[in-house]
């Protein structure tokens, strides 16, 4: 442990130890440690206790959906029939605007080959890509905002950091701002040598189709060799 | 209403299947009890609402108690439930807001044994504290791991991230758990 705070292995061992997942050896290994130890002895009641916060927490979330369909169904009979009509007229109106409302073709071709990036591993390293990875979690989690504003205040560091950059672009784009996120990739898929330039192509291309800016998109050169070259005359070809 | 002797080892697996966390057996007692909770509220002033209330804190109860050992040998889940839901929707009852409300006496409101107050209401209060610190993101991926008890693989199929990564999450978000707990300075000690 380092500062009180116990690092990941002692955790993981605590842990284990707590949800009874060691086995009979490694068990009375911990156990005869535990027995002279009274910090170990404190994690272990603070690890429990905290397990127990989190697996209440998912108690009453449970507790909660079951509840809400115990309800519904003792609406009563008479309400039954009516229901069903009410359901299927529901239907149907949903039916005429989804026809109606459906998004235009750029939109659904966007969904059809738009994959997030998935980020970048997140590890225990450094304490100095404390930051960068705390914002990652948040772009993981689909956080997009938090992980924008995190970055953002590294990017004021390191204004010329390209994984910075893209990955700002990335939750924009995750986000639903393609105009935003257009402004953030084209430059790293035009600056020589990133290793992101590649992807911040592909992506800045399904940002201008997202956004409805098909003359740009069109515009944007793909060289054959390219990774996206492919699927980009893809989308173009379906867009004709 | 208790559990008759025929449909004790159902009743039996049902509280396994509580300790574990299994959502078939929490369902299973939900369906079983709340509907003679939901009778004897709403035979008592109460709505439906109220009887999910009380219905839930009592299974919340039970479920505490399972965890830590403390539920007598034998206890019949029914009768258990049954007599904390009871005592709970009383208590509201006869609170000042509710004093015009008239209460209908029951056999029942005398079968089930009174159960102790052992500190259970405080236990609970101070353990929903410490859940409502976690942040959204910590609760998505530490509820799937302690409560649903599903492995890392699992976790990070579901939201498209390594496992590497849930673990680290996972580690990052127990700490902060801590850490907030320390920068309140040790009030839930003085609490506890």
């Amino acid at each position: 442990m380092s500062n009180g705070v116990p690092d990941r292995p002692t955790f993981e061992a605590i842990e284990a130890y707590v949800l009874d997942r060691m086995g009979p050896e490694e068990r009375a290994a911990f156990e005869r440690r535990l027995a002279g130890d009274p910090v170990l002895q404190a994690e272990v009641a603070l690890e429990r206790e905290h397990v127990l916060a989190v697996e209440l927490g998912g108690l009453q979330r449970s507790l909660k959906a079951i509840g809400d369909a115990e309800l519904r169904k003792g609406g009563g009979p008479a309400w039954g029939g009516l229901l069903k009509y009410a359901a299927g007229i529901a239907l149907l109106l949903g039916v005429a605007l989804w026809w109606m409302m459906r998004p235009p073709a750029h939109e659904r071709l966007f969904a059809e080959h738009f994959t997030p990036d998935p980020g970048l591993p997140v590890a225990m390293s450094a304490a100095d890509d404390h930051a960068f990875h705390d914002a990652m979690v948040a772009y993981k989690l689909g956080e997009h905002d938090e992980a924008i504003a995190k970055w953002s205040t590294q990017l004021k560091e390191k204004p010329s950091n390209d994984t910075l950059r893209f990955y700002i672009g990335c939750a924009e784009l995750n986000a639903g701002r393609a105009a935003k996120a257009v402004t953030w990739l084209m430059p790293i898929a035009e600056l020589p040598g990133s290793a992101f330039a590649a992807k911040a192509r592909w992506f800045a291309f399904l940002a201008l189709v997202r956004s409805g800016d098909l003359p740009a998109a069109r515009a944007l050169p793909f060289t054959e060799d390219h990774p996206y070259a492919q699927r980009a005359k893809a989308v173009l070809n379906d867009l004709r | 209403m208790p559990t008759p002797a025929h449909s004790r080892p159902a009743a039996d697996d049902r509280l396994s299947g509580l300790l574990r966390n299994d959502p078939a057996s929490l369902r299973a007692l939900y369906t079983a009890h709340f509907g003679t909770v939901r009778s004897f509220v709403l035979a008592n002033s109460g709505t439906g609402d109220d009887a999910r209330d009380v219905f839930q804190e009592a299974i919340t109860v039970l479920w505490l108690r399972a965890r830590e050992g403390t539920l007598a040998p034998g206890t019949d889940p029914g009768a258990f439930l049954f007599s904390i839901a009871r005592n709970k929707w009383l208590d509201t009852v006869r609170s000042a807001a509710h004093r015009h409300m008239n209460v209908v006496h029951d056999q029942r409101m005398h079968a089930a044994a009174v159960e102790p107050d052992d500190g259970v209401e405080e236990r609970l209060a101070r353990l929903r504290a410490i859940y409502e610190r976690l942040d959204d993101k910590c609760r998505t991926v530490l509820d799937r791991f302690y409560f649903e008890r599903k492995d890392l693989a699992a976790i990070a199929q579901e939201l498209g991230v390594e496992e590497e990564s849930i673990r680290t999450i996972k580690y990052r978000c127990m700490m902060k758990l801590r850490a907030q707990r320390d920068a309140i300075g040790g009030e839930d000690h003085e609490r506890s």
